[in-house]
Protein backbone atom coordinates (compact mmCIF):
# COMPACT_ATOMS: atom_id res chain seq x y z
CA UNK A 1 0.00 0.00 0.00
CA UNK A 2 1.16 3.50 -0.74
CA UNK A 3 1.36 5.71 2.31
CA UNK A 4 -0.15 9.13 1.68
CA UNK A 5 0.29 10.67 5.12
CA UNK A 6 2.94 9.62 7.58
CA UNK A 7 3.34 11.18 11.02
CA UNK A 8 6.30 10.20 13.10
CA UNK A 9 6.31 11.31 16.72
CA UNK A 10 4.72 14.51 15.51
CA UNK A 11 4.59 17.06 18.32
CA UNK A 12 3.33 20.59 18.54
CA UNK A 13 3.15 22.46 21.81
CA UNK A 14 0.91 25.46 22.02
CA UNK A 15 0.57 26.26 25.65
CA UNK A 16 -0.17 23.96 28.50
CA UNK A 17 -3.21 22.18 27.11
CA UNK A 18 -3.44 22.56 23.35
CA UNK A 19 -1.45 20.72 20.75
CA UNK A 20 -0.44 17.21 19.86
CA UNK A 21 2.24 14.98 21.38
CA UNK A 22 4.21 12.17 19.75
CA UNK A 23 1.56 11.37 17.18
CA UNK A 24 2.56 8.53 14.88
CA UNK A 25 0.24 7.15 12.23
CA UNK A 26 0.07 6.30 8.57
CA UNK A 27 -2.76 6.92 6.16
CA UNK A 28 -2.86 4.62 3.18
CA UNK A 29 -3.93 5.49 -0.33
CA UNK A 30 -7.61 5.02 -1.02
CA UNK A 31 -8.80 4.76 2.55
CA UNK A 32 -10.96 7.00 4.69
CA UNK A 33 -8.94 7.62 7.79
CA UNK A 34 -11.03 8.85 10.70
CA UNK A 35 -9.36 11.15 13.19
CA UNK A 36 -11.70 10.88 16.12
CA UNK A 37 -11.59 12.81 19.33
CA UNK A 38 -13.37 15.37 21.47
CA UNK A 39 -13.00 19.06 20.74
CA UNK A 40 -9.62 20.37 21.80
CA UNK A 41 -7.96 16.96 21.49
CA UNK A 42 -5.42 18.18 18.93
CA UNK A 43 -7.18 17.19 15.73
CA UNK A 44 -7.06 20.62 14.07
CA UNK A 45 -3.49 21.08 15.23
CA UNK A 46 -2.46 17.91 13.42
CA UNK A 47 -4.29 18.97 10.27
CA UNK A 48 -2.76 22.43 10.32
CA UNK A 49 0.67 20.83 10.62
CA UNK A 50 -0.10 18.81 7.49
CA UNK A 51 -0.81 21.99 5.54
CA UNK A 52 2.21 23.89 6.83
CA UNK A 53 0.00 26.49 8.51
CA UNK A 54 1.96 25.74 11.68
CA UNK A 55 5.28 23.97 12.16
CA UNK A 56 6.05 21.00 14.39
CA UNK A 57 7.88 21.48 17.68
CA UNK A 58 9.53 18.15 16.91
CA UNK A 59 8.83 15.01 15.00
CA UNK A 60 7.82 14.77 11.39
CA UNK A 61 4.87 14.76 9.09
CA UNK A 62 4.99 13.83 5.42
CA UNK A 63 2.35 13.99 2.71
CA UNK A 64 3.04 12.00 -0.44
CA UNK A 65 6.50 11.49 1.04
CA UNK A 66 7.09 15.25 0.96
CA UNK A 67 7.81 17.71 3.75
CA UNK A 68 5.05 20.34 4.05
CA UNK A 69 7.56 23.08 4.77
CA UNK A 70 9.87 22.42 1.84
CA UNK A 71 7.28 21.24 -0.69
CA UNK A 72 4.20 23.12 0.41
CA UNK A 73 3.07 24.14 -3.07
CA UNK A 74 3.41 20.67 -4.51
CA UNK A 75 1.50 19.19 -1.58
CA UNK A 76 -1.26 21.78 -1.59
CA UNK A 77 -1.81 21.31 -5.30
CA UNK A 78 -2.72 17.70 -4.52
CA UNK A 79 -4.79 18.35 -1.39
CA UNK A 80 -8.30 19.66 -0.80
CA UNK A 81 -9.04 21.09 2.62
CA UNK A 82 -12.09 22.07 4.62
CA UNK A 83 -11.05 23.90 7.80
CA UNK A 84 -12.77 23.17 11.09
CA UNK A 85 -13.65 26.79 11.56
CA UNK A 86 -14.65 27.48 7.98
CA UNK A 87 -14.67 31.18 7.12
CA UNK A 88 -15.24 32.32 3.59
CA UNK A 89 -15.11 35.71 1.90
CA UNK A 90 -18.47 37.08 2.98
CA UNK A 91 -18.87 39.57 0.17
CA UNK A 92 -18.22 37.14 -2.66
CA UNK A 93 -20.93 34.97 -4.07
CA UNK A 94 -20.34 31.24 -3.86
CA UNK A 95 -19.61 31.22 -7.60
CA UNK A 96 -17.07 34.05 -7.31
CA UNK A 97 -15.32 32.26 -4.47
CA UNK A 98 -15.07 29.06 -6.49
CA UNK A 99 -13.79 31.04 -9.49
CA UNK A 100 -11.20 32.77 -7.33
CA UNK A 101 -9.92 29.54 -5.83
CA UNK A 102 -9.90 27.84 -9.23
CA UNK A 103 -7.76 30.67 -10.61
CA UNK A 104 -5.35 30.56 -7.68
CA UNK A 105 -5.14 26.80 -8.16
CA UNK A 106 -4.27 27.42 -11.80
CA UNK A 107 -7.32 25.55 -13.09
CA UNK A 108 -8.63 26.37 -16.55
CA UNK A 109 -12.24 25.96 -15.50
CA UNK A 110 -14.21 25.09 -12.38
CA UNK A 111 -13.27 21.44 -12.66
CA UNK A 112 -15.64 19.15 -10.83
CA UNK A 113 -17.42 22.07 -9.15
CA UNK A 114 -20.53 22.25 -11.39
CA UNK A 115 -21.23 18.57 -10.84
CA UNK A 116 -20.72 18.91 -7.07
CA UNK A 117 -22.86 22.03 -6.89
CA UNK A 118 -25.70 20.21 -8.57
CA UNK A 119 -25.29 17.19 -6.34
CA UNK A 120 -25.31 19.29 -3.18
CA UNK A 121 -28.03 21.63 -4.47
CA UNK A 122 -25.96 24.67 -3.69
CA UNK A 123 -27.12 28.14 -4.74
CA UNK A 124 -24.21 29.86 -6.43
CA UNK A 125 -25.40 33.40 -7.06
CA UNK A 126 -26.01 34.51 -3.50
CA UNK A 127 -23.40 36.32 -1.44
CA UNK A 128 -21.82 34.02 1.09
CA UNK A 129 -22.86 36.29 3.96
CA UNK A 130 -26.50 35.39 3.25
CA UNK A 131 -25.87 31.63 3.29
CA UNK A 132 -26.75 29.35 6.18
CA UNK A 133 -24.08 27.41 8.04
CA UNK A 134 -24.98 24.31 6.10
CA UNK A 135 -24.72 26.06 2.74
CA UNK A 136 -21.37 27.57 3.65
CA UNK A 137 -20.19 24.12 4.56
CA UNK A 138 -21.28 22.98 1.11
CA UNK A 139 -19.20 25.73 -0.48
CA UNK A 140 -16.29 24.51 1.62
CA UNK A 141 -16.76 20.98 0.39
CA UNK A 142 -17.05 22.01 -3.25
CA UNK A 143 -13.86 24.07 -3.17
CA UNK A 144 -12.05 21.17 -1.51
CA UNK A 145 -13.21 18.66 -4.11
CA UNK A 146 -13.33 20.68 -7.32
CA UNK A 147 -9.73 20.04 -8.38
CA UNK A 148 -10.18 16.34 -7.73
CA UNK A 149 -7.34 16.15 -5.21
CA UNK A 150 -5.48 12.98 -4.30
CA UNK A 151 -5.98 13.69 -0.62
CA UNK A 152 -8.96 15.28 1.05
CA UNK A 153 -8.36 16.77 4.47
CA UNK A 154 -11.65 17.45 6.19
CA UNK A 155 -11.82 18.99 9.64
CA UNK A 156 -15.28 18.41 11.09
CA UNK A 157 -16.79 18.81 7.62
CA UNK A 158 -20.37 17.88 8.41
CA UNK A 159 -21.09 20.38 11.16
CA UNK A 160 -24.16 22.32 10.12
CA UNK A 161 -25.18 19.89 7.39
CA UNK A 162 -28.67 18.50 7.63
CA UNK A 163 -28.97 14.69 7.63
CA UNK A 164 -29.94 14.46 3.96
CA UNK A 165 -26.95 16.49 2.84
CA UNK A 166 -24.79 14.52 5.20
CA UNK A 167 -25.86 11.42 3.36
CA UNK A 168 -24.89 13.00 0.05
CA UNK A 169 -21.59 13.98 1.59
CA UNK A 170 -20.93 10.43 2.66
CA UNK A 171 -21.72 9.26 -0.86
CA UNK A 172 -19.23 11.78 -2.20
CA UNK A 173 -16.58 10.40 0.12
CA UNK A 174 -17.27 6.85 -0.98
CA UNK A 175 -17.08 7.95 -4.58
CA UNK A 176 -13.80 9.73 -3.91
CA UNK A 177 -12.20 6.68 -2.38
CA UNK A 178 -13.67 4.59 -5.18
CA UNK A 179 -11.65 6.77 -7.55
CA UNK A 180 -8.54 6.08 -5.51
CA UNK A 181 -8.54 9.29 -3.48
CA UNK A 182 -7.63 9.30 0.16
CA UNK A 183 -9.65 10.99 2.88
CA UNK A 184 -8.43 12.26 6.21
CA UNK A 185 -11.56 12.99 8.19
CA UNK A 186 -11.52 14.57 11.60
CA UNK A 187 -14.65 14.35 13.67
CA UNK A 188 -15.91 14.26 17.20
CA UNK A 189 -18.84 12.10 16.20
CA UNK A 190 -18.27 8.39 16.47
CA UNK A 191 -21.35 7.54 14.43
CA UNK A 192 -20.12 9.57 11.49
CA UNK A 193 -16.67 8.05 11.54
CA UNK A 194 -18.11 4.57 11.91
CA UNK A 195 -20.24 5.06 8.83
CA UNK A 196 -17.53 6.30 6.50
CA UNK A 197 -14.08 5.44 7.81
CA UNK A 198 -12.02 2.35 7.18
CA UNK A 199 -9.62 2.98 10.01
CA UNK A 200 -9.74 5.37 12.88
CA UNK A 201 -7.26 7.05 15.19
CA UNK A 202 -8.60 7.93 18.62
CA UNK A 203 -7.18 11.22 19.84
CA UNK A 204 -7.53 12.53 23.33
CA UNK A 205 -5.75 15.33 25.16
CA UNK A 206 -3.12 15.65 22.45
CA UNK A 207 -2.28 11.96 22.25
CA UNK A 208 -3.25 9.24 19.84
CA UNK A 209 -4.74 6.55 22.04
CA UNK A 210 -5.00 3.93 19.35
CA UNK A 211 -5.26 3.36 15.63
CA UNK A 212 -7.67 0.64 14.71
CA UNK A 213 -9.86 -0.78 11.98
CA UNK A 214 -13.35 0.60 12.46
CA UNK A 215 -14.74 -2.93 12.41
CA UNK A 216 -12.54 -3.98 15.31
CA UNK A 217 -13.49 -0.91 17.23
CA UNK A 218 -17.15 -1.50 16.66
CA UNK A 219 -16.86 -5.03 17.97
CA UNK A 220 -15.13 -3.77 21.04
CA UNK A 221 -17.52 -0.92 21.70
CA UNK A 222 -20.36 -1.45 24.07
CA UNK A 223 -23.93 -0.31 24.18
CA UNK A 224 -25.91 1.11 27.05
CA UNK A 225 -29.20 -0.54 27.71
CA UNK A 226 -31.69 1.04 30.05
CA UNK A 227 -34.39 -1.34 31.28
CA UNK A 228 -37.45 -0.59 33.42
CA UNK A 229 -38.78 -3.60 35.29
CA UNK A 230 -42.21 -4.00 36.80
CA UNK A 231 -40.48 -5.22 39.95
CA UNK A 232 -36.86 -4.65 40.85
CA UNK A 233 -35.00 -7.83 39.87
CA UNK A 234 -32.72 -9.54 42.43
CA UNK A 235 -29.30 -7.94 42.89
CA UNK A 236 -27.41 -10.75 41.23
CA UNK A 237 -29.99 -11.56 38.55
CA UNK A 238 -27.69 -10.49 35.68
CA UNK A 239 -24.25 -10.92 37.18
CA UNK A 240 -23.62 -14.10 35.23
CA UNK A 241 -24.88 -12.89 31.87
CA UNK A 242 -22.13 -12.83 29.26
CA UNK A 243 -20.95 -9.39 28.08
CA UNK A 244 -23.21 -7.54 30.49
CA UNK A 245 -22.40 -5.36 33.44
CA UNK A 246 -24.75 -3.42 35.67
CA UNK A 247 -23.80 0.22 35.78
CA UNK A 248 -26.57 1.75 37.82
CA UNK A 249 -29.76 0.74 39.56
CA UNK A 250 -32.56 3.03 40.63
CA UNK A 251 -35.63 1.24 41.92
CA UNK A 252 -36.97 -0.84 39.07
CA UNK A 253 -34.75 0.84 36.49
CA UNK A 254 -31.38 -0.69 35.63
CA UNK A 255 -28.70 0.60 33.30
CA UNK A 256 -26.61 -2.13 31.66
CA UNK A 257 -23.42 -1.96 29.72
CA UNK A 258 -23.47 -4.43 26.88
CA UNK A 259 -20.47 -5.63 24.98
CA UNK A 260 -20.73 -7.81 21.91
CA UNK A 261 -23.89 -9.71 21.12
CA UNK A 262 -27.19 -8.61 22.66
CA UNK A 263 -28.52 -12.14 22.73
CA UNK A 264 -27.51 -13.23 26.25
CA UNK A 265 -29.01 -10.08 27.75
CA UNK A 266 -32.25 -10.42 25.81
CA UNK A 267 -32.61 -14.00 26.93
CA UNK A 268 -31.95 -13.06 30.52
CA UNK A 269 -34.41 -10.15 30.39
CA UNK A 270 -37.08 -12.49 29.12
CA UNK A 271 -37.25 -14.03 32.58
CA UNK A 272 -38.60 -10.74 33.95
CA UNK A 273 -41.51 -8.41 33.37
CA UNK A 274 -39.97 -5.61 31.30
CA UNK A 275 -41.88 -2.31 31.06
CA UNK A 276 -39.56 -0.48 28.70
CA UNK A 277 -36.23 -0.87 26.97
CA UNK A 278 -33.91 1.88 25.74
CA UNK A 279 -30.78 1.13 23.74
CA UNK A 280 -28.10 3.81 23.32
CA UNK A 281 -25.41 3.34 20.75
CA UNK A 282 -21.93 3.65 22.16
CA UNK A 283 -20.55 7.14 21.97
CA UNK A 284 -17.03 8.37 21.86
CA UNK A 285 -16.65 8.48 25.61
CA UNK A 286 -17.78 4.86 25.85
CA UNK A 287 -15.12 3.82 23.37
CA UNK A 288 -12.46 5.48 25.47
CA UNK A 289 -13.90 3.83 28.56
CA UNK A 290 -13.82 0.41 26.96
CA UNK A 291 -10.29 1.07 25.81
CA UNK A 292 -9.13 1.83 29.33
CA UNK A 293 -11.14 -1.00 30.80
CA UNK A 294 -9.53 -3.48 28.47
CA UNK A 295 -6.11 -2.22 29.46
CA UNK A 296 -6.57 -2.09 33.22
CA UNK A 297 -9.50 -3.79 34.89
CA UNK A 298 -9.61 -1.32 37.77
CA UNK A 299 -9.88 1.80 35.69
CA UNK A 300 -13.09 3.42 34.47
CA UNK B 1 -11.04 40.72 -10.73
CA UNK B 2 -10.69 37.26 -9.21
CA UNK B 3 -7.81 35.99 -11.29
CA UNK B 4 -5.26 36.15 -8.49
CA UNK B 5 -4.64 37.41 -4.99
CA UNK B 6 -3.46 40.81 -6.23
CA UNK B 7 -6.62 41.52 -8.22
CA UNK B 8 -8.87 40.05 -5.54
CA UNK B 9 -7.21 42.35 -3.01
CA UNK B 10 -7.76 45.35 -5.27
CA UNK B 11 -11.37 44.31 -5.64
CA UNK B 12 -11.70 44.24 -1.86
CA UNK B 13 -10.30 47.77 -1.70
CA UNK B 14 -12.50 49.29 -4.37
CA UNK B 15 -15.34 50.48 -2.12
CA UNK B 16 -12.95 52.16 0.31
CA UNK B 17 -11.05 53.59 -2.65
CA UNK B 18 -14.13 55.36 -3.94
CA UNK B 19 -14.81 57.03 -0.60
CA UNK B 20 -11.19 58.00 -0.09
CA UNK B 21 -11.13 59.47 -3.60
CA UNK B 22 -14.25 61.50 -3.00
CA UNK B 23 -12.84 62.83 0.27
CA UNK B 24 -9.38 63.62 -1.06
CA UNK B 25 -10.70 65.25 -4.22
CA UNK B 26 -13.25 67.30 -2.29
CA UNK B 27 -10.66 68.46 0.21
CA UNK B 28 -8.13 69.35 -2.48
CA UNK B 29 -10.72 71.24 -4.50
CA UNK B 30 -11.90 73.15 -1.45
CA UNK B 31 -8.37 74.15 -0.43
CA UNK B 32 -7.53 75.33 -3.91
CA UNK B 33 -10.79 77.23 -4.28
CA UNK B 34 -10.13 79.45 -1.25
CA UNK B 35 -6.55 80.16 -2.34
CA UNK B 36 -7.30 83.42 -4.19
CA UNK B 37 -8.96 85.02 -1.16
CA UNK B 38 -6.16 83.90 1.18
CA UNK B 39 -3.47 85.18 -1.21
CA UNK B 40 -5.13 88.59 -1.34
CA UNK B 41 -5.69 88.85 2.39
CA UNK B 42 -2.88 91.16 3.48
CA UNK B 43 -3.79 91.02 7.16
CA UNK B 44 -3.50 87.25 7.27
CA UNK B 45 -0.18 87.29 5.53
CA UNK B 46 1.14 89.87 7.93
CA UNK B 47 0.01 87.69 10.82
CA UNK B 48 1.76 84.63 9.37
CA UNK B 49 4.99 86.54 8.83
CA UNK B 50 4.97 87.43 12.52
CA UNK B 51 4.72 83.77 13.61
CA UNK B 52 7.68 82.56 15.66
CA UNK B 53 10.26 80.77 13.53
CA UNK B 54 9.60 77.51 15.33
CA UNK B 55 6.00 77.58 14.29
CA UNK B 56 6.93 78.46 10.74
CA UNK B 57 9.26 75.47 10.65
CA UNK B 58 6.52 73.29 12.05
CA UNK B 59 4.03 74.14 9.36
CA UNK B 60 6.28 74.96 6.46
CA UNK B 61 6.79 72.21 3.94
CA UNK B 62 10.45 72.25 3.10
CA UNK B 63 10.44 75.97 2.50
CA UNK B 64 9.30 79.31 3.80
CA UNK B 65 5.94 79.60 5.44
CA UNK B 66 3.94 81.79 3.17
CA UNK B 67 0.40 82.01 1.94
CA UNK B 68 1.02 84.30 -0.98
CA UNK B 69 2.55 81.84 -3.41
CA UNK B 70 0.81 78.76 -4.74
CA UNK B 71 3.68 76.52 -3.60
CA UNK B 72 3.72 78.09 -0.15
CA UNK B 73 -0.01 77.86 0.27
CA UNK B 74 -0.29 74.22 -0.87
CA UNK B 75 2.69 73.32 1.28
CA UNK B 76 1.16 74.72 4.44
CA UNK B 77 -2.43 73.78 3.86
CA UNK B 78 -2.08 70.37 2.24
CA UNK B 79 1.35 68.81 2.01
CA UNK B 80 2.78 69.67 5.41
CA UNK B 81 0.21 67.51 7.15
CA UNK B 82 -3.20 66.82 5.66
CA UNK B 83 -2.35 64.99 2.44
CA UNK B 84 0.38 62.76 3.91
CA UNK B 85 -1.78 62.11 6.96
CA UNK B 86 -4.75 60.97 4.91
CA UNK B 87 -2.64 58.86 2.56
CA UNK B 88 -0.92 57.37 5.59
CA UNK B 89 -4.22 56.42 7.18
CA UNK B 90 -5.37 54.76 3.97
CA UNK B 91 -2.05 52.95 3.54
CA UNK B 92 -1.87 51.80 7.16
CA UNK B 93 -5.46 50.57 7.01
CA UNK B 94 -4.67 48.51 3.93
CA UNK B 95 -1.21 47.36 5.01
CA UNK B 96 -2.32 46.22 8.44
CA UNK B 97 -5.25 44.31 6.99
CA UNK B 98 -3.36 42.70 4.12
CA UNK B 99 -2.27 39.61 6.01
CA UNK B 100 -3.48 40.17 9.57
CA UNK B 101 -6.97 41.06 8.35
CA UNK B 102 -7.34 37.67 6.67
CA UNK B 103 -5.86 36.06 9.74
CA UNK B 104 -8.26 37.88 12.07
CA UNK B 105 -11.21 36.84 9.95
CA UNK B 106 -9.89 33.27 9.73
CA UNK B 107 -9.88 33.25 5.93
CA UNK B 108 -6.10 32.83 5.80
CA UNK B 109 -6.10 29.08 6.52
CA UNK B 110 -8.21 28.33 3.50
CA UNK B 111 -6.30 30.73 1.24
CA UNK B 112 -2.99 29.15 2.23
CA UNK B 113 -4.37 25.68 1.67
CA UNK B 114 -4.26 26.61 -2.01
CA UNK B 115 -1.00 26.31 -3.91
CA UNK B 116 0.15 29.86 -3.21
CA UNK B 117 3.35 30.52 -1.29
CA UNK B 118 3.47 32.81 1.68
CA UNK B 119 6.04 34.96 -0.09
CA UNK B 120 3.84 35.38 -3.09
CA UNK B 121 0.84 36.14 -0.90
CA UNK B 122 2.68 38.97 0.87
CA UNK B 123 4.01 40.38 -2.39
CA UNK B 124 0.64 40.34 -4.12
CA UNK B 125 -0.96 42.02 -1.12
CA UNK B 126 1.83 44.59 -1.14
CA UNK B 127 1.20 45.14 -4.83
CA UNK B 128 -2.44 45.94 -4.11
CA UNK B 129 -1.38 48.35 -1.38
CA UNK B 130 1.01 50.19 -3.69
CA UNK B 131 -1.61 50.33 -6.43
CA UNK B 132 -4.18 51.75 -4.03
CA UNK B 133 -1.89 54.49 -2.70
CA UNK B 134 -0.72 55.35 -6.23
CA UNK B 135 -4.34 55.61 -7.28
CA UNK B 136 -5.19 57.90 -4.38
CA UNK B 137 -2.11 59.98 -5.17
CA UNK B 138 -3.31 60.29 -8.72
CA UNK B 139 -6.69 61.51 -7.48
CA UNK B 140 -4.98 64.15 -5.31
CA UNK B 141 -2.75 65.27 -8.15
CA UNK B 142 -5.57 65.42 -10.66
CA UNK B 143 -7.92 67.41 -8.45
CA UNK B 144 -5.14 69.84 -7.49
CA UNK B 145 -4.10 70.31 -11.08
CA UNK B 146 -7.66 70.89 -12.30
CA UNK B 147 -8.29 73.20 -9.34
CA UNK B 148 -5.08 75.13 -9.97
CA UNK B 149 -6.04 75.65 -13.59
CA UNK B 150 -9.51 76.75 -12.55
CA UNK B 151 -8.42 79.43 -10.08
CA UNK B 152 -5.30 80.43 -11.96
CA UNK B 153 -2.79 79.13 -9.44
CA UNK B 154 0.77 79.61 -10.55
CA UNK B 155 2.02 76.08 -10.19
CA UNK B 156 2.66 73.45 -12.83
CA UNK B 157 1.47 69.89 -13.12
CA UNK B 158 5.03 68.60 -12.64
CA UNK B 159 5.57 70.32 -9.29
CA UNK B 160 2.18 69.08 -8.09
CA UNK B 161 3.13 65.61 -9.22
CA UNK B 162 6.46 65.86 -7.39
CA UNK B 163 4.76 66.72 -4.10
CA UNK B 164 2.19 63.97 -4.60
CA UNK B 165 4.81 61.34 -5.43
CA UNK B 166 6.68 62.42 -2.30
CA UNK B 167 3.55 61.86 -0.19
CA UNK B 168 2.82 58.56 -1.95
CA UNK B 169 6.34 57.33 -1.20
CA UNK B 170 5.90 58.23 2.46
CA UNK B 171 2.52 56.49 2.60
CA UNK B 172 3.82 53.37 0.88
CA UNK B 173 6.64 53.22 3.42
CA UNK B 174 4.15 53.32 6.29
CA UNK B 175 1.82 50.92 4.53
CA UNK B 176 4.71 48.47 4.29
CA UNK B 177 5.53 49.00 7.96
CA UNK B 178 1.89 48.24 8.80
CA UNK B 179 2.11 45.15 6.61
CA UNK B 180 5.19 44.09 8.56
CA UNK B 181 3.47 44.67 11.89
CA UNK B 182 0.55 42.56 10.67
CA UNK B 183 2.85 39.79 9.41
CA UNK B 184 4.67 39.68 12.73
CA UNK B 185 1.69 39.89 15.10
CA UNK B 186 -1.13 38.44 13.02
CA UNK B 187 -3.43 40.96 14.66
CA UNK B 188 -4.74 43.85 12.62
CA UNK B 189 -5.71 46.14 15.48
CA UNK B 190 -2.32 45.73 17.07
CA UNK B 191 -0.60 46.35 13.74
CA UNK B 192 -2.53 49.60 13.29
CA UNK B 193 -1.65 50.70 16.82
CA UNK B 194 2.04 49.96 16.46
CA UNK B 195 2.34 51.66 13.09
CA UNK B 196 0.31 54.70 14.08
CA UNK B 197 2.39 55.15 17.23
CA UNK B 198 5.59 54.84 15.21
CA UNK B 199 4.31 57.38 12.70
CA UNK B 200 3.33 59.93 15.34
CA UNK B 201 6.70 59.53 17.05
CA UNK B 202 8.57 59.96 13.77
CA UNK B 203 6.48 62.98 12.88
CA UNK B 204 7.19 64.65 16.20
CA UNK B 205 10.90 63.88 15.99
CA UNK B 206 11.11 65.66 12.68
CA UNK B 207 8.82 68.54 13.63
CA UNK B 208 10.48 69.24 16.96
CA UNK B 209 14.02 68.69 15.73
CA UNK B 210 14.62 72.41 15.09
CA UNK B 211 13.69 73.12 18.72
CA UNK B 212 15.28 70.19 20.52
CA UNK B 213 18.97 69.55 19.97
CA UNK B 214 18.81 65.87 20.87
CA UNK B 215 16.15 65.25 18.25
CA UNK B 216 18.09 67.13 15.63
CA UNK B 217 20.75 64.44 15.77
CA UNK B 218 18.28 61.64 15.03
CA UNK B 219 15.87 63.38 12.70
CA UNK B 220 17.33 61.55 9.70
CA UNK B 221 15.82 58.37 11.10
CA UNK B 222 12.38 59.84 10.67
CA UNK B 223 10.66 59.12 7.35
CA UNK B 224 8.94 62.48 7.76
CA UNK B 225 12.30 64.21 7.59
CA UNK B 226 12.97 62.68 4.19
CA UNK B 227 9.45 63.53 3.14
CA UNK B 228 9.48 67.18 4.22
CA UNK B 229 13.07 68.17 3.48
CA UNK B 230 12.60 67.99 -0.25
CA UNK B 231 10.54 71.11 -0.96
CA UNK B 232 9.07 69.43 -4.07
CA UNK B 233 6.47 72.14 -4.74
CA UNK B 234 9.28 74.60 -5.48
CA UNK B 235 12.27 72.46 -6.41
CA UNK B 236 10.82 69.14 -7.54
CA UNK B 237 11.79 65.76 -6.12
CA UNK B 238 15.12 65.07 -4.52
CA UNK B 239 15.94 61.53 -5.72
CA UNK B 240 18.01 60.72 -2.65
CA UNK B 241 15.23 61.33 -0.16
CA UNK B 242 12.64 59.60 -2.33
CA UNK B 243 14.95 56.61 -2.51
CA UNK B 244 15.31 56.62 1.27
CA UNK B 245 11.52 56.40 1.59
CA UNK B 246 11.33 53.63 -0.99
CA UNK B 247 14.19 51.80 0.72
CA UNK B 248 12.25 51.91 3.98
CA UNK B 249 9.26 50.42 2.14
CA UNK B 250 11.37 47.72 0.51
CA UNK B 251 13.05 46.81 3.79
CA UNK B 252 9.72 46.56 5.58
CA UNK B 253 8.34 44.44 2.73
CA UNK B 254 11.31 42.07 2.82
CA UNK B 255 11.03 41.79 6.59
CA UNK B 256 7.30 41.08 6.17
CA UNK B 257 8.04 38.14 3.91
CA UNK B 258 10.66 36.75 6.30
CA UNK B 259 8.45 37.16 9.35
CA UNK B 260 5.40 35.68 7.68
CA UNK B 261 7.29 32.68 6.31
CA UNK B 262 8.61 31.77 9.73
CA UNK B 263 5.51 32.11 11.78
CA UNK B 264 2.80 29.74 12.99
CA UNK B 265 -0.50 31.12 11.78
CA UNK B 266 -3.16 31.79 14.37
Amino acid sequence: MTVVVRADRLTKFYGPSRGIVDASFEVEAGEVFGFLGPNGAGKSTTIRLMLDLIRPTRGQIELFGLDPRANGLEIRRRVGYVPGDLRLYERLTALDLLRYFAHVRGMRDLGAAPRLVERLELELDRPIRSLSKGNRQKVGLVQALMHEPELLVLDEPTSGLDPLVQQTFEELLRQATGEGRTVFLSSHMLAEVQRVADRVALVRAGRIELVEEVETLRRRAFTRVQVSFAEPPPEDAFSAVQGVRELERRGGSVLFMLEGSADPLVKALAQHHVLSLDVHEADLEDIFLSRYRSESPHAA
Amino acid sequence: MLRNVFLKSLRDLRRGFVWWSVGLAGMSAMMVSVYPSVRDNAALNKLVQDYPDALKGFFGFGGELDYTSAAGYLGVELFSLVVPLLLLIAAIATGSGAIAGEEDRDTLDLLLSLPVSRTRLVLEKLGALVAEVLGLGFVVWLSLWIGALAVGMEIGAAKLAAATVDAVALAVAYGAIALLAGCVTGKRGLAIGITAAAAVAAYLVNSLAPLVGALDAVKQLSPFYHYAIQNPLRAGLDPFHVLVLLAIAATAAAASVLAFRRRDLG
